[in-house]
């Protein structure tokens, strides 16, 4: 693999110097430091050109994916909460105290393949900051009323998220295209999984001992800061942390043998929703899968695409159309989702759904129309990194996936040599009935 | 708009008069942003067209130019990965765009002509009433418990007055709603008087004059009496606590309270109850007493926070958009959904927190904690060049100053005493308006109106202390009879023409 990545580097660096004078730029447009600690964890430091401000992420690899014990998905989630029940060092009164006179806005997300917690603030809080955050990772203390008391935020957080249609379809997409593997559950969990959670005190404290471990976890500073300084502080808080030794099985899912299909009768008044969904491929900077799929989500369903400009400005039909392609560690979904505005038009715009991604395996796409995506994009991310949060905040996801912010110019190098071919060929390996999944939402009473 | 005070340490390079303002934060950055911001919006929509501001603000935004249909626009801008998003709110339509320098011409030509030289074309004006209708009808009121309540608190303490609607509208209004009454209201609001111009980043310096020179090619018109009617309405008074319950099939209890306050940016108290605000609780901060003593210590819900100025779609930001200015605001707490059984305990628990604070003023340990937080957050707020660049439109409305030199300035004059001062004279815990989206409105009505406790249920074990403060908070004092709550069917809002719903019954 890594042979067949040099060569490929190499075949188009030199075709590429033949046709332009100067080699492209890297997509990532700022220099970086990537040093690993003896004990297995990773420092990344961005100086950045915005003053003053420093943008702290850590994160650790371990998400939803790996809840693999029956009974106790959302445990990935749940910690993300816990991390904020304190140490014997800094109770969260004081972490909360501190956080606050540094003008901190702190916060944590969890999703498939990484939990994150981010903060940002001003640089002279770095040391005191960096310090508290070390104490935390290493010697979070809770006790099992506080526990339990958190697992209760986590089912208001299920609640308040429950009236919105959206994440029901999530839920029963996942839970219909997938048998085995862990991205059957959302990130939040099932719920009769949250539901149980109060009497998982003792596997909660397993699960921090697994995964809250140097190696599966990695540091991002992006601001007003420099590197050495930031590994001496990096060294002197977290040196001290031990490694673990635990490695999660993560079930495979088998191959999908026919399309699938469910739907959910909504209680309330809504617009019908429909999910297509395709089984994918898991995310490479190495092969064009990644790259070709994105674009297929991007030219057959964006704005300016022709079933979006159909449907949703000459027809309105649907009022909302997207499409996700997959980008996750393990094979995950290429998901098309509409907001279709009577139900009685459900059938045909599924039936359009289908047939634009079948265009694109029956069909070359316009190389036109691939060039004018190539420089969107190019755009596009350089316009998304105007600040160091969003410059520590892209690394982070990136970080889930390979570790290191050099996948995001591997990836983007690869897009920009994408090919209609290439294109072609994704869709008729993926894009097909035999990996479909589809969900339809309607208000009760109204059947599909 | 009636002042226009030069801020100190902001390049604005006009004022007043019917020249368009013009905002400049010029920098190095190759990524250029463009604000441009009219100060109308829904409360200069006309008795009879509720939602008129906004659908003009959509229209121009997403209905194409004269030249080019909506759909060459999003075309011409794909290439360069830009967009120009639409927002508006009572008294400001915002147009935010932001380019690579390397396409700043072409970026700002179509930006431009959206704006004065719309496409008028019917089909873009059917589409986006369609839209109207549907993000009431589903986006906020079938799928949003949250922002239902909070926004329904607006409509309710506002009824009848210039800011007691929807700024989509109601249903009615926008079904007998023509592209004529979008025209109209276009040439009365869409002036120069009404626009003040934004432009950040490192833009060639004759940029900001070509900017300038083509909107000032708009109409010169009168500045808006929108802004400043508002003001000018009689106060607001709630003699007592009333109750509306939104009632719809859904898991949990989702609360909004709050009551008019004479207090915004610029005036005397205002920096003394944005400290209070963040010692209630900061939108989305963990720090705040309300997150502290409802979530973390009693795991009633997700969130608790405190509000001295509006700030929507709270459920998906973390901070607050600039450019939604209000030269009127309410105080607000936004209580996350509750589980049904433990609701009424936490409406009381904000209660019983929010009059300890009245009573017996902010701890001096915390009013320092806040002092340090807020001048280093405010940094926060302005990380980006946008953000920055709509704060600066934003003092220019209010006529302060640069918005983090104000906060810094002030806060290192204020005292505990100067923010409890605040506090005893604009807060309050009874005189309420309340909003409640719940799955069962009779049940919680009679909890609502009962004399019973309504105690909390755990399942965890308590500290003695806590379990005494629930005694107090499980009777705390609602004071409703049961004709000051009354239950709506969720899908009863929006629907009428009209400004709002009707006050409660007393």
């Amino acid at each position: 693999m890594e042979f067949r990545y040099i060569a490929a580097l190499l075949l188009a660096t030199s075709s590429f110097a033949l046709a332009q004078p100067k080699p492209p730029q890297k997509i990532f447009p700022y220099s970086y430091v990537q040093e690993d600690l003896p004990n297995g964890l990773r420092l990344i430091t961005v100086p950045t050109d915005f003053p003053n401000i420093v943008s702290l992420y850590i994160v650790v690899n371990t998400g939803s994916r790996n809840e693999i014990e029956s009974g106790k998905s959302g445990f990935a989630h749940l910690f993300e909460h816990l991390m904020f029940r304190g140490s014997p060092e800094y109770p969260p009164d004081l972490y909360q105290s501190e956080l606050s006179k540094a003008g901190a806005a702190s916060n944590a997300y969890t999703s498939d393949d990484l939990t994150a917690f981010h903060t940002t603030f001003s640089k002279d809080d770095l040391p005191r900051i960096l310090s508290m955050e070390a104490d935390r990772f290493q010697h979070l203390a809770y006790d099992e009323p506080a526990f339990r008391t958190e697992t209760l935020a986590v089912l208001g957080e299920y609640n308040k998220n429950s009236s919105s249609p959206t994440a029901r379809i999530s839920e029963t997409l996942r839970a219909t295209a997938f048998s085995t593997h862990t991205y059957r559950h959302t990130t939040m969990g099932f719920i009769k999984d949250i539901e149980a959670m109060p009497g998982e005190y003792d596997y909660s404290r397993q699960f921090f001992d697994r995964y809250y471990r140097p190696e599966y976890t990695t540091i991002i500073v992006a601001g007003d800061v420099n590197p050495k300084q930031i590994r001496s502080l990096v060294d002197e808080g977290w040196g001290a942390w031990k490694r673990g030794s635990y490695k999660p099985e993560i079930p495979a899912e088998p191959p999908q043998d026919g399309p699938r299909t469910a739907h959910i009768d909504w209680p309330s008044a809504t617009l019908p929703y429909i999910a297509v969904a395709f089984r994918g491929p898991a995310y490479g900077d190495d092969n064009e899968e990644t790259a070709a799929l994105d674009a297929i989500a991007r030219l057959g369903f964006d704005d300016n695409s022709p079933l979006y400009q159909k449907l949703v400005i000459e027809q309105q039909k649907v009022d909302f159309l997207r499409a996700s392609p997959p980008d996750n560690l393990d094979p995950e979904l290429f998901t098309i989702a509409a907001r279709v505005k009577k139900p009685e038009d459900l059938p045909a715009v599924e039936q359009q759904m289908i047939a634009t991604v079948e265009g694109f395996a029956a069909n070359s796409v316009d190389p036109a129309r691939l060039d004018a995506l190539k420089k969107h994009l190019r755009y596009s991310f350089a316009l998304g990194l105007n600040n160091s949060e969003a410059v520590a905040g892209t690394i982070a996801r990136y970080v889930a996936l390979r570790r290191t912010p050099e996948t995001i110019n591997r990836y983007y190098d690869t897009y920009a040599k994408l090919t209609p071919a290439d294109i072609q060929s994704a869709a008729r390996k993926y894009l097909i009935a035999k990996n479909r999944t589809e969900v339809t939402l309607t208000a009760r009473g109204l059947s599909k | 708009m009636t002042r226009c005070v030069i801020p100190i340490l902001l390049a604005v390079t006009s004022c007043a008069g019917a020249a368009p303002r013009l905002v400049e934060l010029p920098g190095k950055s190759p990524l250029i942003t463009i604000r441009i911001v009219f100060t109308t919006g829904a409360a200069s929509d006309p008795a009879d067209k509720p939602g008129l501001a906004h659908l003009t603000g959509d229209l121009l935004g997403e209905g194409g130019t004269k030249d080019l249909t909506y759909k060459q626009v999003v075309d011409a801008m794909y290439p360069m990965a830009t967009s120009v998003s639409v927002y508006s709110d009572k008294e400001m339509t915002t147009f935010v765009g932001a380019t690579h320098l390397d396409n700043l011409d072409r970026f700002y030509g179509l930006m431009r002509d959206m704006i004065l030289k719309p496409g008028w074309r019917t089909t873009d004006f059917e589409r986006l009433r369609d839209d109207a209708v549907n993000d009431l009808r589903v986006s906020l009121r079938g799928n949003n418990d949250e922002e239902l309540g909070k926004e329904e608190l607006y409509n309710i303490i506002y009824a009848g007055r210039a800011y007691g609607h929807e700024d989509l509208g109601t249903v009615a209004a926008l079904q007998k709603m023509t592209l004529a009454d979008v025209q109209k209201f276009y040439r009365d609001r869409y002036t120069q008087s009404n626009v003040i111009i934004g432009i950040a980043g490192g833009y060639p310096p004759e940029f900001a004059r070509r900017i300038k020179r083509d909107f000032s090619s708009l109409p010169a018109g009168t500045p808006s009496s929108a802004a400043t009617e508002p003001a000018t309405e009689p106060p607001l008074s709630i003699e007592r606590n009333r109750v509306t319950i939104l009632q719809k099939d859904t898991r949990a209890v989702a609360w909004s309270f709050g009551f008019p306050i004479d207090v915004k940016r610029g005036d005397p108290d205002y920096p003394a109850l944005l400290v209070a605000q963040s010692y209630l609780g900061q939108h989305r901060e963990s720090g705040g007493v309300l997150f502290q003593r409802l979530r973390e210590l009693r795991g009633l819900n997700y969130g608790d926070y405190a509000y001295i100025e509006y700030f929507p779609r709270g459920m998906f930001r973390l901070e607050p958009e600039p450019n939604i200015a209000r030269l009127d605001q309410i105080f607000q707490i936004w209580i996350r959904p509750v589980e049904p059984q433990n609701a009424v305990f936490a409406l009381r628990g904000a209660l019983f927190e929010l009059d300890h604070l009245i009573k017996n003023g902010i701890p001096e340990k915390k009013f320092d904690e806040i002092r340090q937080f807020l001048p280093k957050f405010v940094n926060v707020l302005t990380k980006t060049k946008s953000a920055e660049l709509g704060y600066a439109i934003d003092s220019l409305y209010y006529g302060i100053p640069n918005y983090n030199d104000y906060i810094k300035n002030a806060l290192a004059r204020l005292t505990a005493e100067d923010v409890n001062r605040a506090v005893r004279k604009h807060l309050r815990a009874d005189n309420l308006e309340i909003v409640a989206v719940a799955g069962d409105g009779n049940a919680l009505r009679s909890e609502l109106t009962g004399d019973a406790p309504t105690p909390i249920h755990y399942i965890a074990v308590k500290p003695t202390a806590v379990l005494e403060e629930d005694k107090a908070i499980e009777r705390w004092p609602l004071h409703l009879r049961p004709q000051d709550v009354r239950i709506l069917s969720a899908d009863s809002v929006f629907e009428d023409v009209g400004p709002g719903l009707p006050p409660a019954t007393r």
